[in-house]
This record gives C-alpha cells, sequence and structure tokens, in this order.
C-alpha cells in the first residue's frame, strides 16, 4: 500500500534550481534511501515533503491526501509525517520526556498521563529511557539525536523522514544512533533516510535513489549500486564514498 | 549656618525632614503602585504588541510598528501632558455640544497609617499609570521581539514537523524559550520604570519626588532631601536588578 506520493516537485531558491521535476513512491513498510554529493537537494527534497518549504510545482500526497491542498488541515497532515533533523532541534527548554510527550498531549489530544506514558514507551525504544528527566543541553548528540526519534515514533506516523541523522554527530555516537535506525526499520517502519551511511542502506533500504544537481540520476536496490552502478556519477560517487571509509579503517588497522 | 557641616546639625535637618515622613512615605507608596501597574500593564501589551510584531500578518505587524515607534518617537512628559489633559478637553467639546460631561472629580481615598486622608487614585492619577503602561508596553514590546527573534529556527521547524499548530509553537515552544532570554535585557525596563514615575510629578501626581519637591520648599533641605530620595532610589533599583538576576537563575535551562 502506497505510504507517500512525491510527484515531479521542482523548487528554486530565487534563481537556482534546487529540485528539477522530483519523483517517487513509499509503501508500507519500504525503507528509501537518498543520497547523493552536497547541493544536490537532498535535504531540500525532504522538507518539501512535509511543506517546512513548500515547493512551486509538483504534489505530495499522504495516503492520497494532497499536503498541497490549501483547503488542507496541514498541521494534522504533518502529525502524521515524523521528521527527525540532522541538528536534532529538540525543545531546549523540554525534559526529554516532555520534548517526546508535547506531540502526542497538544498535537493528538492525548491526556498528561497517556501522553507520558506515549513518551516514556517511545524513550525505552531509543534505550533513552533512563535520561527521561535530563535536558538536551545535558545530553550527548547521540542521546540527543534518538530522543529526536523517540520524538517522532510518539506520534505514530504513517512515515518518518531523516535528514542526514548522523552528519553532525562525532564518530563514536553515530552507532548507537544507526542501531536505533536499524531496530525500527526492521519492525516494519516506513522510512525515507537522507545519509551517506552506505552500512545501513546495505541492511535494510529497500531501495536506494541517487540524486544530483536536483534530479533523480539513478535509482534502485542496494544490491544494485554496490555492484553494478550504472551511472558514472554514481560511480564515482560512491568510490568516493568508498575511498573515504575505506582509509579510515585502513588507518585504524594500522594502528 | 553651614548645612554640611557639624553631625548635630544633620540631626537636627533630619528631625526636619522627619515631619514630612508621612508624606514620604506616601509619595513612595504612590510610586510603587504606579511601578508595579505600569510594568505588569506594559507586560502584557508588550507581550501582545511583540507577538503581533514578529509573528503577525501584514497589518497587524504594521499596526504593532506603529504603535512602537510612537511611543518611542515622543517624549514621555509629553504624553503624560497631553493625555492627563485629554478628559478636560472631552468635556470642554461635550458642553459645546450640549452633553453631560464626564465626571473628572472622582476619587479613591484611604487613610495611611499615619491617619491622614490621602487620594490613592483620580482621573490624573489612572492616566498617568496607564500612560507610563502605555510607553512602558512599547520598550518591552521591543525587548520580547528580540529574544523571539533570535531562538533557534529549528525550533519552529521542529514544532512545526509534529504538527503544531502557529499558536500553539508560540505559546509551547517560542515563549517559554523567549521570555527566559529576554530576562537580561528586561531588567533593563524594570530598573528604568521607577525613574520614569517621577515625570508624574509633572501633572500634580504626589508620588515621591513630587512629595520630596514638597518637603525641599517647605524646609530649605533640597540637597538632604534629594540626597535621601537618592538613596532610596539606589536601594529600590539594586533590589529589583538582584530580584531578576536571581530569577533569571532560577529559571535557566539546565545545561545551557
Amino acid at each position: 500500500m502506497v505510504v507517500l506520493e512525491v510527484k515531479d516537485v521542482w523548487k528554486a531558491y530565487d534563481t537556482l534550481e534546487v529540485l528539477k521535476g522530483i519523483s517517487f513512491e513509499v509503501n508500507e513498510g519500504e525503507v528509501k534511501v537518498i543520497f547523493g554529493p552536497s547541493g544536490s537537494g537532498k535535504s531540500t527534497l525532504l522538507r518539501v515533503i512535509n511543506m517546512l518549504t513548500p515547493p512551486e510545482k509538483g504534489e505530495v500526497l499522504l495516503r492520497g491526501q494532497s499536503l498541497m491542498d490549501p483547503k488542507a488541515d496541514l498541521s494534522k497532515l504533518r502529525s502524521h509525517i515524523g521528521f527527525v533533523f540532522q541538528n536534532f532541534n529538540l525543545f531546549t527548554h523540554l525534559k526529554a520526556i516532555d520534548n517526546v510527550s508535547i506531540g502526542p498531549r497538544l498535537v493528538l489530544g492525548m491526556t498528561k498521563e497517556e501522553a507520558e506514558e506515549a513518551a516514556y514507551k517511545a524513550l525505552e525504544h531509543v534505550r533513552m529511557n533512563e535520561w527521561s528527566n535530563h535536558y538536551p543541553a545535558e545530553l550527548s548528540g547521540g542521546q540527543q539525536q534518538r530522543v529526536g526519534i523517540a520524538r517522532s515514533l510518539a506520534m505514530d506516523p504513517d512515515v518518518i523522514l531523516f535528514d542526514e541523522p548522523t552528519s553532525a554527530l562525532d564518530p563514536e555516537l553515530i552507532g548507537e544512533v544507526l542501531q536505533v535506525m536499524l531496530d525500527i526499520a526492521k519492525e516494519g517502519t516506513t522510512m525515507v533516510v537522507v545519509t551517506h551511511e552506505m552500512g545501513f542502506a546495505r541492511a535494510v533500504s529497500t531501495e536506494m535513489i541517487f540524486m544530483d544537481k536536483g534530479v533523480v540520476v539513478e535509482r534502485g536496490t542496494p544490491q544494485h549500486f554496490f555492484t553494478n552502478p550504472e551511472s558514472e556519477r554514481a560511480r564515482t560517487f560512491l568510490h568516493k564514498l568508498e575511498v573515504l571509509y575505506g582509509q579510515a579503517e585502513r588507518e585504524m588497522n594500522s594502528q | 549656618m553651614n548645612h554640611l557641616i557639624g553631625v548635630s546639625d544633620i540631626f537636627e535637618d533630619l528631625e526636619k525632614i522627619g515631619r514630612y515622613l508621612p508624606d514620604l512615605v506616601n509619595g513612595f507608596m504612590m510610586m510603587m503602585g504606579m511601578y508595579i501597574f505600569a510594568l505588569a500593564f506594559g507586560f502584557g501589551l508588550g507581550l501582545i504588541v511583540a507577538i503581533a510584531r514578529h509573528y503577525g500578518g501584514r497589518i497587524s505587524s504594521r499596526i504593532a510598528t506603529a504603535f512602537i515607534e510612537f511611543m518611542r518617537g515622543t517624549p514621555l512628559v509629553a504624553q503624560i501632558l497631553a493625555v492627563t489633559i485629554l478628559p478636560y478637553a472631552i468635556n470642554i467639546w461635550l458642553e459645546a455640544q450640549g452633553l453631560p460631561p464626564f465626571d473628572v472629580s472622582w476619587r479613591v481615598t484611604i487613610l495611611d497609617v499615619y491617619g491622614i486622608q490621602r487620594t490613592i487614585l483620580n482621573t490624573r492619577i489612572l492616566l498617568c499609570m496607564i500612560t507610563l503602561g502605555l510607553n512602558s508596553g512599547a520598550y518591552q514590546a521591543e525587548f520580547f521581539r528580540g529574544s523571539l527573534s533570535s531562538l533557534a529556527a529549528g525550533q519552529t521547524l521542529a514544532a512545526q514537523s509534529i504538527g503544531m499548530t502557529k499558536r500553539q509553537e508560540i505559546r509551547h515552544i517560542a515563549l517559554p524559550q523567549g521570555l527566559r532570554r529576554a530576562i537580561p535585557s528586561w531588567a533593563n525596563e524594570a530598573v528604568y520604570l521607577p525613574k520614569y514615575i517621577t515625570v508624574a510629578y509633572f501633572v500634580g501626581v504626589p508620588e515621591l519626588f513630587g512629595a520630596a519637591k514638597l518637603v525641599a520648599t517647605r524646609t530649605y533641605e533640597a540637597l538632604l532631601v534629594y540626597g535621601l530620595i537618592a538613596i532610596v532610589f539606589l536601594v529600590l533599583i539594586s533590589a529589583i536588578s538582584f530580584l531578576l538576576d536571581y530569577l533569571y537563575k532560577r529559571i535557566r535551562i539546565p545545561g545551557l
């Protein structure tokens, strides 16, 4: 069943065309990985999906309902789309538990007790329940990001969008966040993930989408990309990633 | 006779002033009443104006901007003089039209601690307080707006992404963070305002400075009287600063 449909979206900042006609569908339980060089429009694409940045042209449908329809209740539709930010964006004045429960309470209309229970469960899910009474500034980046994921999970969304969730993290903190993402992916969460973590993509993605300069250059299974990518751009990009991580690995081994 | 030399002289002078202590005490109470009212009124108004200017549409933000610029751009004394004269001007006009004028002679009086009947509220005092509140509101609005616009854009994105409406975002995300952040700069307004209240003296409101002026002319002890008033202000302002500093530390976000 189709959860999310993106149809021919276009977005420009002044004269700079960032998205030039992107289309794809996400089915229930699918994990799409979007990757590509910086400036290719990946993050803009995610923001366009839940209208944090409305596109000029095209259509975004959540379970058949358009987010661009002027009559649509955008806040309500957004509450069905989780969003995990590169910079976490936790509410700085709220404890971890309140960061997670505020959505269910205000947006889903749960009572304080129900919302806190949902929040506690979500924090347990990302193994942050012991930190529920800490403020964001008292947590490490990896911990903050896990609370960010819990904040999305607690809303019980149809799909969660991840915007480079590990790019702002120190290398030793990436693992804990990826592990949580792997777990929820395996539980059947529908996800659209912008990331360069090819290990994650290989493990759980149902389809990978390679973007460059605002267009989809190539798409296919992880199998396809890691054995035999067709386009020259994808090949060079994947090669660069490989060199980067390969080098790091060699350096590790030589130490 | 030199008033600054000789301890016994100063005691004598203080005794002279002491006879007017009820006036000074009542002046102080009047000032504090006006201060608390103007600060609270200005706080509520400032919040509304800041939100209108920062989040409002074209029309509401322009109205808010115009209000702020007008209140900050004209002298407070002129505002108070104009406003306190307003009811009389209106009455002259009403009478010219053959209509019954407003009652401006009403007053609220109480017996003060010395058993003297004191007017604590009348048309003039009320208009003075409101004008001070409007004026303070314009300044407070700018402090609030400054801190609201300094909040990280990611906070808004996060609020929107979980489906909060603009109203929910303002109420539950922007204000709790913005108000905390506004305290240090807002403290400026809180310590300025008691000194601005002295302007009410120009229209004959018996607040502390008005009372001091009266005592000074009656006792010829201007230096001593104004010196005492200066000390009162210094203590008051220091106490306000200390309180706000305490509040700021008390409610600051852990880890930030």
